[in-house]
């Protein structure tokens, strides 16, 4: 306590250190165990240069997205190039599933896994795509939605709102992975016809 | 229609119903009437009286509030549809009634035109607060794409709408101003400068809101070709020449979050003091039952004793007295657990208990069991005589009595 308060910390540090240490993102619009108010400490100027300047000291730095927050390290090299280039490869398969879908899944979506697979069913392009999305075990579609749901609920992106009618929503974080897509430049044979990709990197 | 038309009646209807009120303003269109029936605020009789006073609708066997109450609570509350139609209304009565002062000068004119300035004023700063909110409302929660554009244009063309009375009423003004010069009436003069100073105020905050739409726009516009991206690495991908055609793997091994690189939580080590805490048993206790370590729960309930008992060998006897101690005391009701041990009649065969240990019994009750037991965190005191030394002492303890639901059913008795 002493030490915070003579840091001119706001009191939901820890917090806020517990949940992105972890490596997960803190969104504007997440709701579950305070973290729009978590967001709201971290957005306001004066509590972001001191936060930044404390987590600096321990090689963490806050990196601020389109209405999220997430830690990188300093003076690290970043590592497992490999596990990273198959992860993300995994997430163009999802992002590419979501946006074939009729009802486009976007930030502040709420959908239900089983509504997912429902449209996966009636749709054999669809289905297709999430029948070949690799390393899942489950044998329907529904289940395969599911661990879908699951995993990037891990990642910070979704959050599980409604256990009882496993209701997810989609979190501002969600922006981050379509940044990454949108800085990723294709290379054209035939001149590039489009210049979509931006440097909106962090 | 039987809705009343005394401000005293509706007020005391709905002040007698307001938890229903409250109910069915916070969940509109999904109570049905036996919902609303099997709460305890309301019975079948007063439910009809409200339907008959035009207060409740019911539809189909949903109950719903009157409209009007609806959108009085929305009003002062600032939420609900934006509805500027209002504005314009307001503006074409004003109108009306400055051109009736203009032919006869009569006060009820002037009243009328001050009255309408007041509302025009308070309805545009209120339409534009809900305006900011139900954009944002739509951005954030709105789950159909379309939809979610096709508001947001919509909020767009609201927008413009305020805009546009803004200028009329500004024009309004600016027009009447010799006018209301003639009139030489202070009160009109503060309602005017005021209108004034909040439609510049006003029209600032139409502005911000309308970048706001543009940007929720563009980022919406964003997402949807992020997507057609994403559609075309995905192609690319499949064509197994995502590493050779595109820059993924440079763009990959850039980045920078902790997940994805494999940075784990710091983890620390429990502190060895800290287990010795009451908080660290708890935790050992929890970890021991995981893990179903008896060995581990019997050790730690007996290095409690250990610190407490001068006398091993009657330790023992007690512990094993201490659970239909904690059962006989439970079901009584008249002292607490203080006083019943200091008064309970121990068999003969554990010998005299003394003070000091009834007294270490007392705290480790309050210990082991003190899920069983109401902590009142209030002390009582008392006196007693010290057998060695021969002083008066005074003696402090917070009061315990029996398990919770005994307090609740003895409360539910009275």
């Amino acid at each position: 306590m002493e030490e915070t308060t003579s840091f001119n910390l706001p009191k939901q540090t820890h917090d806020i250190f517990s949940v992105m240490a972890r490596g997960a993102f803190i969104s504007s619009n997440g709701s579950r165990d305070g973290m729009n108010r978590l967001y709201d400490v971290i957005n306001n100027p004066e509590n972001f240069d001191r936060l930044q300047a404390y987590f600096n000291v321990i090689r963490y730095n806050i990196e601020r997205g389109n209405n999220f927050f997430y830690f990188s390290k300093l003076s690290e090299p970043n590592s497992e190039l490999e596990k990273k280039l198959e992860r993300f490869e995994r997430y163009i398969d999802i992002i590419d599933l979501f946006a074939s879908m009729d009802n486009k899944i976007g930030i502040g979506s709420r959908f239900r896994p089983s509504e997912i697979a429902e449209e996966c069913n009636a749709n054999v392009r669809l289905k297709q795509k999430l029948q070949k999305i690799p390393l899942y075990r489950s044998e329907t579609l529904h289940n395969k939605v599911r661990e879908i749901c699951d995993l990037m609920s891990r990642d910070s992106f979704l959050e599980l709102e409604d256990e009882k009618s496993e209701s997810y929503k989609v979190l501002d974080s969600y922006n981050y992975l379509l940044d990454v897509i949108n800085s990723v430049a294709i290379y054209e044979e035939s001149g590039s016809s489009d210049d979509t990709q931006g440097i909106i990197y962090n | 229609m039987s809705l009343q038309v005394n401000v005293k009646d509706l007020l005391s209807n709905l002040y007698h119903n307001r938890g229903v009120v409250e109910l069915l303003f916070g969940q509109r269109d999904h109570i049905t009437v036996n919902e609303l029936l099997g709460r305890d605020d309301i019975s079948e009789e007063q439910y009809r009286k409200l339907v008959s006073l035009d207060i409740l609708y019911e539809y189909e066997n949903v109950v719903s509030l009157n409209d009007a109450v609806v959108a009085m609570f929305e009003d002062f509350m600032e939420i609900g549809e934006v509805t500027p139609g209002f504005i314009n209304d307001y503006i074409n009565e004003l109108k009306r009634h400055i051109k009736f002062y203009q032919e006869a000068r009569e006060m009820r004119f002037l009243r009328s035109i001050k009255k309408y300035l007041k509302r025009i004023n308070s309805t545009l700063t209120r339409e534009i607060i809900k305006l900011q909110k139900n954009v944002d409302d739509t951005y954030k929660n709105e789950s159909n794409y379309r939809i979610k554009l096709q508001k947001l244009e919509d909020y767009r063309e609201k927008r413009d709408t305020i805009i546009d009375f803004i200028r009329q009423t500004t024009t309004i003004v600016d027009e009447t101003r010799s006018l209301f010069n003639i009139t030489n009436d202070s009160e009109l003069f503060g309602i005017v400068s005021s209108l004034k100073v909040s439609l510049i105020e006003n029209l600032d905050f139409l502005i911000e809101i309308q970048t706001d739409i543009t940007d929720f726009i563009n980022k919406i516009q964003y997402q949807l070709d992020v997507y057609k991206k994403a559609q075309r690495l995905k192609e690319v991908k499949d064509h197994g020449t995502l590493h050779f055609k595109t820059n993924f793997r440079e763009i990959v091994s850039g980045i920078n979050t902790l997940k994805h690189n494999g940075h784990k939580t710091p983890k620390t080590k429990i502190p060895i003091d800290f287990l010795y805490s009451d908080d660290g048993h708890v935790l050992c206790k929890r970890i021991a039952e995981k893990y179903k370590i008896t060995r581990l729960m019997v050790r730690g309930l007996a290095d409690k004793m250990a610190g407490n008992f001068k006398d091993q060998g009657l330790v023992q006897q007690i512990k094993l007295d201490t659970e239909k101690l904690v059962e006989r005391f439970l079901t009584q009701t008249k002292l607490n657990l203080f006083e019943y041990l200091i008064e309970y009649k121990f068999p003969k065969a554990i010998g005299t208990v003394t003070f000091e240990e009834r007294l270490s019994l007392f705290v480790e009750i309050a210990m082991e069991y003190q899920n069983q037991l109401d902590f009142k965190y209030r002390l009582q005191y008392h006196d007693y005589i010290e057998a060695n030394t021969e002083l008066k002492k005074r003696l402090g303890y917070t009061l315990i009595l029996p398990l919770k639901e005994k307090a609740k059913k003895e409360k539910a008795a009275k």
